[in-house]
């Protein structure tokens, strides 16, 4: 048995956006479908599944082992969900009912699903659950309490358990940090090497090269390069995957320590608190005027309090952070953020925007037009909304606006986690050679801990400060 | 089942916080069940005397009828009734006695106001009871196939339909229903009440008016539980609709519709003079516009107070039941 798409395009009216494209996946071997945001990957999995938006039309022939699945009533096509092919979902904390318990989730399956009385389901959901890893007092817990990692493990049990052995993971590894990532791969690895058939969608080359198996990349809807995942992600041909495949954090050239000159930032014993809560204690660190710092972490550890906590924002719960020298003036500490529309007030032009910046601080506009041009953007793209601008230079114009103010250390949360991996190196690199010019120090927050290590040398790594929870 | 007999820690600590949430739930409703009472007493007592004309005059035409009624009768009343007293000394002694859950004598029957208020009390529950049964027997079906599938025809239909019925005024809807169901049909009687088929036109009319709205309060939980994540998750695992209706939308919609019930509720119970005349139904909102009139300011006191505590006590329920429905409300 195996799934083969031949010939498949989906298109908008008249607009193409995937394919012709031709898919064959063998049980027992993976097939990973890579490319950037917007590339059409999601479309073929909710082809498959028969759930393509209304409004899309989808031509050409989806056979899975010896059914024909394109042309089958919507009623059949339903009725093979879980129990033939099952389907990963982005983000699992969000897909699982939060006012169900994660074992209850599983158990429906057995029971309502695959129509094996309620006990029964019960004690296989327990023994799914187990066999997954996950700690049996975590097994009734509501999803809102779960790590995202087992999370991804509920929803994993609750899709298969009624027997489906093709899987289809649409991005599972979404917002995970490098651990949790790798808990999702070796869970997907295992459905393959039990013989089942495994597509993977994702922007993260990682994923595809510890899967193995086969890969496909996948640019504006066409396929630009595809064949096994050692020969595509170690030698690729095209321009695409050959960006695609440097832009993967494990291939960006290493930067020694650079903690830079006289120290202008530094926590000493430092502990925060959220709600309450200490999330991490006892840390210690020092910044230099231009250098790099990297705080690496899962989500959910505090990170971004931490960052609030060096701004000033949050008193800390015990310890002490210092700032020094130039540090020390009004607007020294400036801040990017994680998710660039949401940075910019989207209903006015960009230009409203940094003309109320001009004024506020007495910039001059040669000053903020000469650094959008240094970043690789034209100011001509200020007349825009920052809906109409792309996450990669929104996050640039954010990078200007800070710039602007001449700050002596410049925050990043997560600057380049929301944007595809050949944006995001860009987007790192620029951060990089523009605060040595401006002798700015950065802090880099992010949970992926590869990209942490590459970019600024030096880490830290905040799981190690976790506070230890008392077990009750 | 045998897993749920053993707690475990972790649903020990659950039902830990679950309940220091509803201890701490409670204080606070206690605490403000305490403030009602005292700015409903003040603020109920001060209209009353800030109303213009005789009070003992009315006192004593809501006793005898207004033909027998003349200022030496009046005099006697405010006499026998200490009407002569200090406004601010008339309002101690009754804060001084609701304290001891005495709410004194009504001016006009003589009968204790306790008695009189749950015996009208009975009866507008009794009827936002079985008017909320008739709301939700109309709202839950029309509202749940309406957000199934938002903008389709049944949609637009049960919500202009919807418009329409709260659109218009309640004692209309009451009269249009007497003249069809009561005068041309002969079905029910008019008004009155006694009898169970009595129940049928007001609760029909309350019925009407409150499922039209909360027809679409459940059209628009359902449409964004059907829309969400976990719901397309559910069905994507294998569920068939109805099961996944049952088990991943109905609870997770809830919240939303239990919560405007809750206000409705207390509207019911205390805005529906309008329907009570219409319908000559001896509810509590009928009882409190008789005692305004009649200036039987104990009568409007207690009615004020019990209505008042009525809506904490409301508030409380919806509280918990939102938070029985979805655990992370108890966080």
């Amino acid at each position: 048995m195996s799934l083969e798409v031949s010939d498949f395009t989906v298109a908008a009216g008249t607009t193409r956006l995937l394919g012709p494209l031709d898919v064959t996946v063998e049980p027992g071997e993976p097939l990973c479908i890579l490319g950037e945001t917007g590339a059409g990957k999601s479309l073929l999995a909710q082809a498959i599944m028969g759930t393509l938006p209304a409004g899309l039309s989808a031509s050409g022939r989806i056979v899975l082992g010896r059914t024909r699945l394109d042309d089958l009533p919507v009623k059949k096509r339903e009725a093979l969900w879980g129990r033939r092919i099952a389907i990963l979902p982005q983000e699992p904390w969000r897909a699982l009912d939060p006012l169900m318990r994660g074992n209850e989730q599983v158990a429906e399956s057995h029971a309502i699903v695959a129509g094996r009385s309620w006990e029964d389901a019960h004690c296989r959901a327990e023994a799914d659950l187990t066999g997954l890893g996950l700690p049996v007092a975590s097994h009734d817990a509501y999803p809102g309490v779960l790590s995202g990692g087992m999370a991804q493990r509920v929803a994993f049990a609750a899709a298969t358990a009624a027997g489906a052995t093709t899987l289809l993971a649409d991005e599972p590894t979404k917002g995970l940090d490098d651990a949790r990532r790798d808990d999702v791969v070796r869970l997907l690895r295992d459905v393959a090497r039990q013989g089942g058939i495994l597509l993977c969608i994702t922007h993260d080359v990682a994923v595809a090269r510890a899967l193995g198996g086969r890969v496909k990349i996948l640019r504006h809807g066409d396929v630009v390069e595809s064949g096994s995942s050692e020969t595509v992600l170690t030698a690729p041909q095209s321009a695409y995957g050959k960006a695609l495949v440097e832009a993967d954090p494990v291939n960006w050239p290493a930067v020694e320590g650079m903690s830079g000159e006289s120290p202008i930032l530094v926590a000493e014993d430092l502990a925060i608190a959220r709600g309450g809560r200490t999330l991490v204690e006892g840390i210690d660190l020092s910044l230099g005027s231009g250098g790099r710092l990297a705080i690496a972490g899962p989500s959910g550890l505090g990170k971004s309090t931490l960052l609030d906590t060096f701004a000033g924002l949050i008193p800390p719960a015990s310890g002490r952070v210092e700032r020094h020298g130039s540090a020390r003036r009004p607007l020294a500490l400036q801040k990017l953020y994680q998710d660039p529309p949401s940075a910019f007030a989207s209903r006015v032009s960009l230009k409203a925007g940094f003309d109320d910046l001009l004024r506020r601080h007495r910039i001059s506009r040669e000053t903020i037009d000469g650094l959008i041009e240094r970043l690789g953007l034209s100011p001509a793209l200020l007349e825009r909304r920052p809906t109409a601008v792309s996450g990669g230079e929104l996050q640039r114009l954010a990078l200007a606006r800070v710039l602007a103010l001449n700050p002596s250390i410049i925050l990043a949360d997560e600057p380049t986690s929301r944007l595809d991996p050949v944006t995001q190196r860009s987007v790192m690199e620029v951060i990089g050679e523009i605060h040595r010019e401006a002798d700015t120090a950065v802090v880099l927050v992010t949970h992926n801990l590869t990209l942490a290590k590459r970019w600024a040398g030096t880490v830290v790594d905040l799981q190690g400060f976790a506070k230890q929870e008392a077990t009750h | 089942m045998t897993m749920s007999e053993t707690l475990t820690p972790a649903r020990r600590a659950e039902a830990r916080r679950l309940r220091a949430s509803f201890v701490k739930l409670l204080a606070a409703r206690l605490f403000q069940a305490l403030v009602v009472a005292l700015i409903v007493g003040i603020v109920g007592f001060a209209m009353m005397q800030a109303l213009p004309g005789d009070a003992a005059y009315r006192i004593a035409a809501g006793r005898y009828g207004y033909d027998v009624v003349d200022a030496a009768a009046a005099e006697a009343m405010r006499l026998q009734l200490g009407l002569d007293r200090p406004a601010l000394e008339m309002l101690m002694v009754w804060i001084g006695q609701a304290l001891t859950f005495d709410l004194g004598h009504s001016f006009v029957t003589g009968a204790p106001v306790v008695d009189e208020i749950l015996h009208q009390l009975g009866h507008s529950v009794g009827l936002a009871f079985i008017s909320i049964l008739v709301a939700l027997a109309l709202a839950v079906p029309v509202g749940t196939l309406a957000g199934l599938r938002p903008g389709s025809l049944f949609d637009r239909i049960s919500g202009g339909a919807a418009l329409v019925l709260r659109a218009t005024p309640a004692f209309l809807i009451g009269i249009l229903l007497i003249l069809f169901i009561a005068v041309e049909l002969r079905l029910t009687p008019a008004s009155g009440h006694g009898h169970g088929t009595h129940f049928v036109l007001p609760a029909l009319t309350l019925g009407l008016v409150l499922g039209s709205v909360l027809s679409r309060v459940v059209r628009n939980a359902v449409a964004e539980a059907v829309a969400s994540e976990p719901f397309r998750f559910a069905r994507q695992k294998g569920l068939s609709l109805p099961a996944a209706l049952r088990r991943h939308a109905f609870r997770n919609a809830a919240v939303p519709v239990i919560t405007y019930l809750g206000v409705q509720t207390a509207l019911l119970l205390e805005g529906v003079v309008v329907v009570e005349s219409v319908f000559s139904w001896p509810g509590i909102g009928h009882a409190l516009t008789h005692a305004v009139f009649e200036r039987d300011i104990p009568m409007v006191q207690g009615t004020a107070l019990v209505l008042g505590l009525g809506f904490v006590v409301l508030s409380f329920v919806v509280d918990i039941s939102c938070r029985m429905l979805d655990p992370r409300l108890a966080q």
